[in-house]
């Protein structure tokens, strides 16, 4: 058999049909002509070799790892859902909240801290950039040591939609945004949110940020990263009594937040701002009394071809909307009512559905370093990474 | 600060606890309401003495009384994010910043001090202001008594 | 919106409902295992461990009464105490305060967790409760930031006091 042949077996390329058959055939001949004390002998593996990854796939993600033990060595773990091998992770500092993955695929970009002595010392905050294709650094950008240090949220940085400018929240406790260009690859500004937090984008330069009082921020940029302009709406979240949590998701134009007690409120970009859409509830009045509610840390998933609303539930009393749950509870985002029930075979606080027409959901949780995989369409548990990481925390699909 | 009675007779814990004093029976001092509501509200990030931390929380220590002396000083103070987003009610507000500038100026209050009422607080305080940073360091230059930012 | 309640006497009611101080699963140091306890299943018990009868409990428990909010490794098991950093961490006078009730003098203490900073976790005794914890959105309730960021080191968290600043009722 040739050696290529053999190589490429060893990788579990495609090899055609043909090709292996022909390999086997070739072992076998070469066993019989060496005879009665022949015995197939691997040949030496060159050295040096690094996989590279496959070719990519809808039914990946990234499980973002806070460390939660060790902050400073926050990870970022890349997963293939159909075959649940890690393909590969990226070491990613202190207190990490998560990556970012541009529409146009083969970078990721991610916010990260350093300590010069590993906990103290001087601070240097970054943005690196990967190549996605061989997960190797290629560019770092230095941004003010102000990034915000809290429990992983999506909403900690985000591109606009036409992936020019990454935003990050700071919080020293003063609250801003870093406004950082891609294309040129340089830190551009901070933009001052007082009172505000987080980044949510809804169009191609606009996002908005949510405000203590109960209203939105929204910020629309020039094309030098600049603000051209800044609105705030009405207060609408009722901030003491049934706050919205601040993990919403998106789908299309609408972002999707739940309260504490479970109610859904969309909110709607538009050309001029974002629209507060009418609220419905995620439980009946029956459900409430059963104390029903939603809990996690992500606790939020959106399916934006079949239109379907995917939230980790759980029975507890208030202030437990973040707790684990051990079901997921599927809504028809016209209809607003409830289509499915899947059950989860671990507590889980944070999940995520691939976008492709036959997804896959995935879930983890805090407490157990632990992916599991399901099929999101009929709820079949199909497979876990066991172990992944340390805390996996924020699920993101590139 | 370890305080109360320390019931020594009946417990275990005597040998432990011999080195600290016996105090008799000491009568609770309730924290003034707005103390205590700006402890609650505003003490975590400006301080016990509103020194807060340099380049992160400014000081109200040298402030304050600039501030609560112009009509436009007096609405910023009611319209920062911290003070206009709280939970307090308006009320609540002005007696909290009332205290603030009398427990916490670095400077003396002036005999012409006018305490700020509910219904100021409520004229002002919506909508929260968002460009602090830019609002508080054009007022404390432009104040007649120049004070460090 | 503001203006609603009183924040003390909010607070009063929630206390009053909330004697079992349960644990619940927020915050910025999450609710990691099945942390220390029966939690809720403990009853607070005066321990041989310095604290006063006016002070009754453990605080290197969960259930200590001023953790009624605390998120985070307790400094009583780290090196430290109750209101004090382990050696060699730097204490971070920015925080969030709180009230709990104290059940042996029935008072409500305002309770300031001020973190120690600049070394890795503890790792030990980590305990999560977040009575009327909020979203980041309203950062002087929210348990989800890492307030050794106001500290003088930095963001390195190490663990978590529960000083007492005052009775609020």
């Amino acid at each position: 058999m040739s050696t290529s042949e053999h190589h490429a077996a060893r990788r579990g390329d495609g090899i055609r049909p043909r090709g292996r058959a022909a390999a086997c055939t070739a072992l076998a001949l070469a066993a019989s002509v060496c005879g009665a004390t022949a015995r197939a002998q691997l040949p030496p593996d060159p050295a040096g070799t690094i996989e590279p990854l496959p070719p990519a796939s809808p039914h990946w993600v990234w499980v973002n790892d806070v460390a939660f033990f060790a902050f400073p060595d926050g990870r970022a773990f890349l997963v293939d859902g159909d075959s649940g091998k890690m393909l590969g992770m990226l070491s990613t500092g202190y207190s990490f909240t998560g990556v970012v993955a541009p529409k146009a695929r083969g970078l990721i970009y991610s916010p990260e801290s350093y300590f010069s002595r590993g906990t103290r010392g001087t601070r240097t905050d970054v943005v690196t950039i990967y190549d996605a294709t061989r997960l190797v650094p290629v560019a770092e950008i230095e941004i003010p040591p102000k990034r915000a240090s809290l429990m992983p949220m999506p909403g900690a940085q985000a591109l606009t939609d036409d992936d020019r400018f990454l935003l990050i929240y700071n919080y020293t406790p003063a609250q801003s945004l870093t406004v950082v260009d891609t294309r040129s690859r340089k830190f551009v500004g901070e933009i001052e949110i007082a009172g505000c937090a987080l980044v949510y984008p809804t169009g191609p330069r606009t996002f908005f940020s949510i405000c203590g009082d109960g209203a939105l921020l929204v910020t629309t940029l020039t094309d030098e990263g600049k603000v051209a302009r800044s609105a705030r709406t009405a207060a609408f979240i009722d901030v003491l009594n049934d706050p919205l949590t601040e993990k919403g998701v998106r789908r299309g134009d609408t972002w999707l937040f739940a309260s504490f007690e479970g109610v859904l409120r969309p909110l709607r970009s538009t050309p001029t701002g974002v629209e507060v859409d009418p609220t419905w509830p995620l439980f009946t009045p029956l459900e409430l009394t059963q104390h029903w509610r939603t809990g996690g840390l992500q606790h939020l998933a959106v399916h934006g071809g079949s239109g379907r609303l995917f939230a980790i539930v759980h029975q507890g009393g208030p202030e437990t909307h973040k707790d684990l749950g051990e079901q997921i509870w599927v809504y028809d985002l016209v209809s607003h009512r409830r289509v499915q029930t899947i059950a989860m075979r671990n507590k889980v606080g944070s999940i995520q559905v691939s976008q492709d027409p036959q997804p896959l959901l995935f879930a983890c949780s805090l407490e157990n370093n632990r992916l599991d995989i399901y099929d999101a369409t009929s709820g079949k548990y199909l497979r876990s990474v066991d172990p992944l990481g340390l805390t996996p925390t924020v699920l993101v699909t590139p | 600060m370890k305080r109360g009675a320390a019931d020594v007779a009946g417990f275990g814990v005597a040998c432990v606890c011999m080195a600290m004093p016996l105090w008799a029976e000491q009568p609770v001092v309730l924290t003034s309401a707005a103390q205590a509501n700006y402890m609650l509200n505003c003490m975590g990030c400006h301080l016990p003495d509103g020194s807060g931390a340099a380049g992160k929380v400014p000081s109200v220590r040298d402030s304050l009384v600039t501030l609560s002396s112009s009509a436009a000083g007096r609405r910023f103070l009611v319209q920062v994010p911290g003070a206009s987003q709280s939970p307090l009610t308006d009320l609540e507000l002005a007696q909290v910043l009332n205290w603030m500038v009398r427990n916490l100026s670095a400077r003396a209050v002036p005999a012409d001090f006018i305490d700020f009422t509910a219904a100021e607080v409520a004229s002002h305080r919506r909508p929260p202001l968002v460009k602090v940073r830019e609002t508080r360091a054009s007022l404390l230059e432009s104040a007649p008594d120049q004070i460090a930012r | 919106m503001p203006g609603m309640r009183s924040s003390i006497d909010a607070r009063v009611e929630r206390l009053a409902r909330d004697v079992a101080q349960r644990v619940s699963r927020r915050s910025f140091i999450g609710g990691i295992g099945a942390l220390m306890f029966g939690a809720a299943s403990v009853p607070l018990l005066p321990v041989a461990r310095g604290e006063s009868p006016a002070d009754p409990g453990d605080p290197q428990t969960c259930e200590y009464w001023r953790h009624c909010a605390i998120d985070g490794f307790l400094c009583a098991c780290c090196g430290g105490s109750a209101h004090s950093c382990p050696p060699g961490t730097e204490p971070s006078a920015i925080t969030w305060v709180g009230t709990c009730h104290n059940p042996a003098d029935g008072h409500d203490y305002i309770i300031s967790y001020n973190d120690c900073c600049g070394k890795s976790e503890c790792g030990r005794c980590l305990c999560n409760r977040n009575e009327d914890d909020k979203p980041l959105y309203m950062p002087f309730k929210s348990n989800d930031y890492n307030w050794c960021a106001g500290s003088k080191v930095g963001i390195s968290y190490h663990c978590s006091t529960a000083r007492i600043v005052g009775i609020a009722k």
